[in-house]
């Protein structure tokens, strides 16, 4: 239907293996002005379209949209949902956002020329999902505390020496603590990941976010992303809540989220083996890519 | 602990959905903007780096929050919100701010006699600048 006579593009949301009916489409609100979604097939693959005004997602315009704050989070929001409502008819495979096409015919044969990969990730992702976890050092003063109730009876740095020499001994043992911590805090970031990662078929580790985008005063050490069967997202959720528990892992912090649709696997032409899983279980936690 | 309410209904929601203010719309910006199968589409974007964008998204967010506590809310109302709406408005709002601007500058290089440093004629004219901002 896209055309430079109707004034619209094609936005391309996500490719599925089944078709989602179009009912269950026209029911999201995708892109702000645009048209209903729809669905367009290449092959064995059913494209998640939607008719957006040319207007608003030439280069100009979206790239101006996008980096702006409000029309940022509208439109990843719109892309999340149009995403989303493929997800209930099989394996879906997002597209980063903002991928447009000027016509139908142009993102129907950009997806057939590459539909024996996209078959592939179908393969690799049916039947998973993906789940966040993040791991944070605990705030200092929690960590403080819990040091302190771990070390009952030992000499710390709460012990009054008066006088100068005291304070340079105080501070130093304060300073030393802080680094120990740290240590610790990144060992137990891999212990985390390690466990986590029995329980998964892939993992790979975003970029952690700092101090200033979380707002904690405590630095990100493990911003990971999990791929789990279905089988084993019980499993896989029982063992986050052990680790939460876990009284030797107080000097972290450890939030998720989930399940999410696996943008973070959905790569084209990406063979992860099972063992190379277990090789790159070593690098995780230290925020390498 | 595990946010198990986002699957509750697996027929209705069988996917995680971040909220609008929620500190996970960072993971999301995460994922759709570098993430996904590589596929070009027609039209290349040439967006600030995704850290800094999230960073903006999150103040902008937190500034919503403080608004709406103050009972400034208009956005809420009108949901379809059209793109053209906000561009109007942060228009509008960028015209009156660089009047009272200037008008405070005036009123400045007047209590100050005869202005100090750069001269008061190389300030911009308001009108043309702030159509170009917001222009497109």
């Amino acid at each position: 239907m896209s055309s430079s006579d109707t004034g619209t593009v094609t936005y391309l949301f996500a490719l599925c293996a089944g078709r989602p009916p179009d009912g269950a489409l026209a029911a999201v609100a995708g892109h702000s002005g645009g048209g209903p979604l729809r669905t367009l097939a290449a092959g064995a693959v059913h494209l998640v379209v939607q008719d957006v005004p040319a207007a608003d997602f030439g280069e100009r315009a979206l790239t101006d949209r996008l980096n702006r704050p409000e029309e940022l989070r509208r439109c990843a929001l719109a892309h999340h949902r149009g995403v989303a409502a493929a997800a209930p008819c099989g394996p879906v495979v997002p597209l980063p956002m903002a991928t447009v096409y000027l016509s139908d015919g142009n993102a129907v044969s950009a997806v057939a020329s590459r539909e024996e990969a996209v078959l592939a990730v179908f393969r690799r992702l049916d039947g998973r999902t993906e789940w966040a976890v993040k791991v944070h050092a605990a705030a200092p003063e929690a960590a403080a505390g819990a040091a302190g109730s771990g070390s009952a009876g030992t000499g710390g740095p709460g012990t009054a020496v008066p006088g100068g020499r005291g304070y340079l001994s105080r501070a130093s043992a304060r300073q030393r603590m802080r680094r120990d911590r740290h240590e610790t805090a990144r060992a137990v970031a891999r212990t985390v990941d390690l466990t986590l990662r029995r329980y998964a078929v892939d993992a790979t580790a975003h970029r952690p976010q700092s101090e200033h985008l979380t707002g904690r005063r405590a630095p990100q050490l493990l911003n990971a992303a999990y791929l789990v069967d279905d089988a084993r997202r019980a499993e896989f959720t029982a063992a986050l809540d052990r680790l939460r528990a876990d009284g030797r892992l107080r000097e972290v912090e450890i939030t998720s989220s989930g399940p999410w649709i696996p943008y973070s696997f959905a790569r084209l032409g990406e063979q992860v083996p099972a063992a190379a899983t277990t090789a790159a279980a070593g690098a995780a936690g230290t925020g390498a890519p | 602990m595990t946010d198990v309410s986002a699957w509750a209904d697996p027929a209705d929601s069988t996917v995680y959905v971040p909220g609008p203010g929620n500190s996970t719309l960072a993971d999301l910006l995460e994922r759709i903007l570098d993430k996904g199968v590589v596929i070009a589409g027609d039209i290349k974007i040439d967006l600030l780096d995704i850290e800094l964008l999230t960073i903006r998204l999150r103040l902008f967010i937190a500034s919503v929050d403080t608004a709406k506590k103050a009972g400034i809310d208009w956005w809420e109302t009108d949901p379809a919100m059209s793109s053209r709406a906000a561009r109007d408005a942060l228009t509008q709002e960028n015209e009156m701010l660089r009047e009272r601007l200037a008008a405070l500058e005036s009123r400045l290089d007047d209590a100050s006699g005869t202005a100090p440093g750069p001269s008061p004629t190389t300030t911009p004219t308001p009108t043309k600048s702030s159509t170009e901002n917001h222009a497109r």
